[in-house]
Formats: C-alpha cells, sequence, structure tokens
C-alpha cells in the first residue's frame, strides 16, 4: 500500500496491474538469425502475466465476446478443435478444470482475448527472455540442473496439463514459463521468410541440419531449438492441446 | 435501361456496386451494409486502421468491390516500389471499364515509420489514383493479425528493413481469398484471368 502511494505520487511508472509482473530491460539472444540480424535483440522492461491464461479466465471473455464461442467461431480464426477439451460453449466440465490453463486456443483467440483485457500477447525476445530465467536467476542457461529439468519436460508428452501456479515461480517471479504448456507469443510466425526478394540466401534455411545447429547461439539449448520448430510449424488458426498463452503489457500503457 | 437492371437485380448478390461518387478515396465510402459475410471472409476482423487521409476504419469498409492487397512499407527500397509497379501493371490490363470496379489496398507493415502522413507522401510520390487505392496503417498486431491471414511473413533485421513476403492477394467483393501470385515481376496474365471471372461490374452486362 505505502509502495503503491509512493509510486502514485512519485510520478515512477505505475505498477504492474494484479496477477503482473514488471520483467526489468534485457537483451534477447535470438537462436538462428540471418546475415542481417542482430545478435542482440533489446528488450525493454514489460509487464508479463504471472500465470497462464486460465479456463476460468477464458470463460469470462468467451461469455462477453459471443463470436469467440466454440459454435461461433469464423473457422478463418481457429480450426476445428478449438477449445475442445471444454464440455461446449460455456461449460469447461471436467476435461478443462477451471485453474488449468486454458489450451486449444489458437493465436487470432489469443490475440483477442489479450486485446479484451487491454494487454497483448509477448513477443517472442519479451518471452525466450523471461523463460532464460531459472528460480534462482535471470539466465539460466548456465545451470545445468534447471537444463536438465526442462529437457525432462519438453521431452515428456503430457497430455492434460495441471493446474497452474503449482511450481516454483522463475527469478523474475512468473510461473509455468515451461513444464505445463507452450504458449503462443505475438510474432510466433517470423521465424521463416520466404520468397523475400533479397533472396533467401540471406537466411539460413537449413536451420535443423548440422550446419544450422553449429551456427546457432547455442546448439546445446535443445529446447531452444523445440521451441523454435514448433513455433515454426503453426499458422495462427491451428490449436493444439497443449498450447496456450498469457498476456504481457507496456508499463505504460497509452489509452486505446 | 438493361445493365442497369442487371446491376440491382444482383445487388442482393454483390453486396453492392460502386455507386459512390468518385473523387474520394476508398476508404471514405459509406460503410456498406449487405447479407452476412462468408466465414472466410477476410473482413470479420475487427481491427481499426487509419487510412493515409487520416480517417479510421476498419478494413470490411472495401467490402463491395474486389481488392487486389499487398503488403508493404514505405521507406522500403527495393521490393515495395516493385510490387506497387506490379499492381500497376495488372490495374492497367484491365479493360478501361473495369478499372474503377476493382480497389487496390496497400496495408503498411511498419507501424512505427508509417504514419498517415507518410503515407500520403507515398501516395503522392507514387501517383496512387485517390479513387481506387486505399492506404492503411493499423497497430502493430492488428499488423500481425492481417499477415497471418494472408500468409505474409515479415520480420525487421538489424538495419530497420523489413524481410518480408511478396505477395499480391486478390479478394473478392466480400472479401474472401481468390488467388494469390507470389514473388515480383510476374506475368500478369494468371491474375487477370482470375480478375474477370469474379462478377461483372455494374453497368456491363453480366457475363461479358
Amino acid at each position: 500500500m505505502l509502495a503503491l502511494a509512493a509510486g502514485a505520487l512519485g510520478g515512477a511508472e505505475p505498477r504492474p496491474a494484479p496477477g503482473m509482473i514488471r520483467v526489468p530491460a534485457g537483451v534477447h539472444r535470438p537462436l538462428v538469425r540471418s546475415i542481417t540480424d542482430a545478435a542482440e535483440v533489446p528488450v525493454a522492461a514489460f509487464d508479463l502475466d504471472v500465470l497462464p491464461v486460465t479456463n476460468a479466465r477464458f470463460l469470462e471473455f468467451v461469455l462477453a465476446n459471443p463470436r469467440w464461442a466454440r459454435s461461433r467461431v469464423k473457422r478463418l480464426f481457429a480450426d476445428g478443435a478449438y477449445l475442445a477439451r471444454w464440455a461446449g460453449d460455456h461449460e469447461l466440465g471436467s476435461n478443462a478444470p477451471p485453474d488449468a490453463p486454458v489450451t486449444d486456443v489458437s493465436w487470432f483467440a489469443a490475440k483477442a482475448y489479450a486485446q479484451w483485457r487491454g494487454a497483448r500477447l509477448p513477443t517472442l525476445a519479451e518471452w525466450e527472455y523471461a523463460a532464460l530465467a531459472s528460480p534462482t536467476g535471470p539466465n539460466g542457461a548456465q545451470d545445468p540442473e534447471f537444463r536438465a529439468r526442462l529437457l525432462r519436460w519438453y521431452s515428456t508428452p503430457d497430455d492434460a496439463p495441471g493446474r497452474v501456479g503449482q511450481g516454483t515461480p522463475n527469478y523474475w517471479g512468473v510461473h509455468d514459463l515451461h513444464g505445463l504448456i507452450w504458449e503462443w507469443v505475438s510474432d510466433f510466425n517470423n521465424s521463416l521468410v520466404t520468397g523475400d526478394a533479397r533472396g533467401d540466401g540471406g537466411l539460413e534455411r537449413d536451420l535443423f541440419c548440422g550446419a544450422g545447429a553449429a551456427g546457432a547461439r547455442d546448439p546445446s539449448d535443445f529446447p531452444a531449438f523445440m521451441r523454435y520448430g514448433f513455433r515454426s510449424s503453426l499458422k495462427a488458426s491451428y490449436t493444439v492441446h497443449n498450447l496456450g498463452f498469457r498476456c504481457a503489457r507496456d508499463p505504460a500503457p497509452t489509452p486505446r | 435501361m438493361k445493365p442497369l437492371l442487371t446491376c440491382l437485380l444482383l445487388i442482393p448478390f454483390l453486396s453492392g456496386c460502386p455507386h459512390q461518387p468518385e473523387g474520394r478515396p476508398p476508404c471514405c465510402r459509406e460503410l456498406r451494409a449487405g447479407p452476412p459475410l462468408p466465414d472466410r471472409s477476410l473482413y470479420h476482423i475487427d481491427s481499426r486502421w487509419t487510412s493515409d487521409v487520416g480517417r479510421e476504419v476498419p478494413v470490411g469498409v472495401l467490402r463491395g468491390r474486389p481488392q487486389l492487397v499487398a503488403m508493404i512499407y514505405t521507406s522500403c527500397e527495393f521490393a515495395c516500389p516493385i510490387i506497387v509497379n506490379d499492381l500497376r501493371r495488372i490495374t492497367a490490363a484491365l479493360p478501361a471499364d473495369r478499372r474503377s470496379s476493382i480497389g487496390v489496398l496497400l496495408l503498411s507493415i511498419d507501424p512505427e515509420r508509417d504514419t498517415p502522413e507518410r503515407l500520403a507522401q507515398f501516395r503522392n510520390r507514387m501517383s496512387l489514383p485517390i479513387d481506387t487505392w486505399t492506404l492503411l496503417r493499423g497497430a502493430a498486431d492488428d499488423v500481425r493479425e492481417v499477415a497471418a491471414l494472408l500468409g505474409v511473413n515479415y520480420r525487421k533485421d538489424s538495419r530497420g528493413q523489413y524481410a518480408h513476403s511478396n505477395l499480391i492477394t486478390l479478394l473478392d467483393a466480400d472479401g474472401e481469398v481468390v488467388f494469390q501470385q507470389a514473388g515480383l515481376n510476374q506475368g500478369v496474365e494468371p491474375i487477370l484471368e482470375r480478375i474477370n471471372s469474379l462478377a461483372a461490374p455494374c453497368g456491363t452486362p453480366a457475363g461479358r
């Protein structure tokens, strides 16, 4: 309360909205890049949801926005498995606990939810930067135990994600960036650009051949490769049983 | 009399014919009511865009006539002028009486730099006709949404240039994708064929 008042009076940046935390500015080092891409992408401070969006929260959105109900959504914006785990348009049912992360949502649906909440999806750089943190430090890449734990999750198929917020938060206080679901980012589809006039020769096309891994930032970062490959395989209307999302926001949101 | 009659009969199916006064950009015409949009229409997106004349509109304002759509940015040094030129070649190859019934829509992928003023400068520099060409800019995530729908990929590189797909999309009058042409300096025949396969414009007998 004291801090709140101080922030309001001192002219400091407004505090993150409830359920969000401020991730300080940093850099994202892209896993793979073309010759014209920077090695380090600066990431400005941003607010991020502590938890992935749950079924309960997404149901509020659907109730307020009937066009996103399962039976009414346009195929253009979500494939046939949209909200497949739910019992109905407005019923979660036993396969979709209210406090489990919502999955089977398309990028379009995730974006619409975020806008409805006055937020946005995190960028790939923001997400990767936040997800780099282990429970004890901002850069988990140097932590063999953390990496081993990630690898175990990424190699263990899990059909029904459990409840959100059960494990240990990472260094920034964010839960479930790993270990529960995959998450949409706003620019998920910027990995591969084809048909560019300046020639695709400038882009490393054979990313997953040996040469691609050798040119990558850290060839041993298998989870990062998996995320990269997974994102590259997505289209914005796809829904996947273990793909959900969380929201982000700029620290001083401009009123829309 | 007969062409007018044909036109009236077609209205419910074509969701309107271009009767709007000329000399105004397409984005400033009235938003046309019509039958519900088909499921695959791009005009379902509800984001709002700002045109080079400063007006804020949904893309659905373009409903009513087919559109050739491309995503560009105005500080582009190489590909975008060629795309614009390709679009010009396509419209120039249309019969004169069809030319005004096809719109051209340029969407900016660079919301940071492409302000409405910049778009207006681009229109002047490239001499883009005011009555058929629409230039829009939108919020970053809304740009990404349209790009995802059109299958356009883009990203900014370290020099501030965008790598982007070179894609021209033909939308029918209801905003459904009819045809896409990839690459620069392509022959105009395939896309002209698709344009001509769309419903005949008003003022001409149907099926010509």
